[in-house]
């Protein structure tokens, strides 16, 4: 009974915070030195992790596909098959999960960790209201940051689709390149980037209303962090199901 | 003026506060006293909008805050200059980027002039050598200074400390005291003490008030309150184990 009300009133605490984040975000006094901050750290320092998860994703997709493009000796399919899987599917999903843990998780334990310590009080006092400050240049980078990691991250899997394909399968690089160009279009392209774009907004606003919400020390960071990751992706699948449902 | 009337306050089963009743008047240096847990920071965060009564009433310069939005309380807030018992610094920035952090914000200028007008802020306090510290670099006593530094640039008139000197040194502690009785005398700052240290009351207080219990034990000077023969006080101001108040 007790984890039900506990639940219940997390659920209610989020449903309150995007509320009155989203009222904030429609007269917005954005702090312009700490949105360039935060999208730095957000975006430049999230490029290793998410070039890395691109080529794998890439990859691992032209292996996929390799195998049955050689078997049927179907080459002129190589590309399409690895575009429209990663583009329309790996690539935001992955990146999004990545993004969740790196960022999503760092979010929510500095917010935590700012509230237990009165940090977030602290703000108030001084006459500056936290969901200006703090929440909306986060949720704004993630949102931003993920699209645009996200199209980054579809050039370096394109990369490591072919190489792979290249190396691994001996699909010569023009065939994979022809064939990505011929089938996949553009609309594959954007389809992942409104999947990105969506993912953003949703990691960011779990993850600054778990930390907002965190009470008990230290393991109450510890757990909000955990709630925050699971949350954000149970949200990414099922934002990935609906938008496909949505965009078929 | 500020007055506190009747003010009720419960978490969960616990209630804090039983009635509270108190003026301040303005210039005047108060110090809130009483055994932890007696409800003073309580109190004094209903001043901020930090908390709010279930019953009671505050005023504010005449203003009824009571039943004040969250919004409402930014101009209030801007004209009292909070000291927390932690100082609570922003972690993530050095110490003059958490002084300038609100001359950005309420006075429109750019991170650089911030910066040049929190140099002196930092200075007023003794800090203006460590100003590229990390807030985790330094100590307490430090970081009481620089979170004074930081609520003076809102140029308040009322100042609160919430136990502005618990766990200092003697000498950070009388730095500490000297800058609250310094502020008061020189500018006309009314500041609300929250304090267990009987050293500081003594030699900054104007007047004094004693929780217990969730109300208001004894208001009055100083010497009142050392000369008092309430069984209470005394057992307090002698730190005394026997007598009714539970160690």
């Amino acid at each position: 009974m007790n984890a039900l009300l506990s639940g219940l009133e997390t659920l209610g605490g989020l449903a309150l915070f995007i509320g009155s984040t989203l009222r904030a975000a429609l007269r917005p006094r954005l702090d312009a030195f700490e949105l360039w901050r935060i999208l730095h750290r957000v975006g430049v320092r999230s490029l290793p992790i998410v070039i890395i998860t691109a080529v794998f994703a890439g990859a691992i997709a032209a292996l996929q596909v390799g195998t049955y493009v050689v078997k049927f000796r179907a080459y002129e399919v190589v590309g399409w098959g690895f575009g429209y899987a990663v583009f329309r599917e790996l690539g935001p999903l992955l990146i999004g999960l990545m993004f969740s843990g790196r960022v999503g998780a760092n979010h929510t334990a500095e917010l935590g960790t700012m509230r237990v310590t009165e940090q977030i009080d602290a703000l108030r006092a001084l006459a500056i209201d936290p969901i200006h400050y703090l929440i909306l240049p986060r949720v704004l980078s993630m949102i931003v940051m993920m699209t645009l990691l996200n199209a980054v991250g579809d050039l370096f899997a394109l990369l490591g689709g072919m190489a792979t394909a290249w190396g691994l399968i001996h699909v010569d690089p023009w065939v994979f390149w022809n064939s990505f160009i011929e089938y996949v279009k553009l609309g594959d392209f954007l389809n992942g980037m409104i999947k990105a774009n969506a993912f953003g907004a949703a990691i960011g606003l779990l993850s600054c209303g778990f930390g907002m919400q965190v009470t008990g020390g230290a393991p109450g960071v510890g757990r909000a962090v955990n709630a925050s990751v699971m949350a954000s992706a149970v949200a990414i699948f099922f934002l990935d199901w609906l938008i496909t449902a949505v965009l078929r | 003026m500020i007055r506190f009337i009747d003010v009720y306050k419960r978490f969960g089963a616990r209630e804090i506060l039983k009635g509270v009743s108190l003026d301040v008047d303005e210039g005047q240096i108060l110090f809130i006293i009483g055994k932890s847990g007696a409800g003073k920071s309580v109190l004094i965060k209903h001043l901020v909008g930090l908390l709010r009564p279930d019953a009671g009433r505050i005023i504010f310069e005449g203003q009824d805050i009571t039943r004040f939005k969250e919004r409402d309380f930014y101009p209030l807030r801007k004209r009292c200059g909070m000291v927390f018992q932690h100082s609570t610094l922003f972690d993530s920035m050095t110490l003059i980027e958490n002084v300038a952090l609100p001359i950005r914000k309420h006075q429109g200028l750019s991170q650089r002039e911030s910066l040049a007008q929190a140099a002196g802020y930092l200075e007023a306090v003794g800090m203006e050598q460590m100003a590229s510290a990390r807030v985790t670099d330094i100590g307490d006593g430090l970081r009481k200074r620089v979170a004074i530094a930081r609520a003076l640039t809102l140029s308040p008139r009322y100042m609160i400390f919430d136990e502005p000197t618990t766990a200092l040194d003697p000498l950070s502690a009388l730095r500490i005291d000297r800058l609250i009785r310094q502020l008061s005398d020189e500018r006309g700052v009314t500041s609300i003490v929250i304090s267990h240290d009987l050293r500081s009351v003594f030699s900054v207080a104007d007047r004094v008030v004693m929780l217990y219990q969730g109300r208001v034990q004894l208001d009055g000077a100083p010497e009142d309150f050392r000369r008092s023969v309430d069984p209470i006080i005394h057992q307090f101001v002698n730190g005394l184990p026997d007598g009714p108040m539970e160690l």
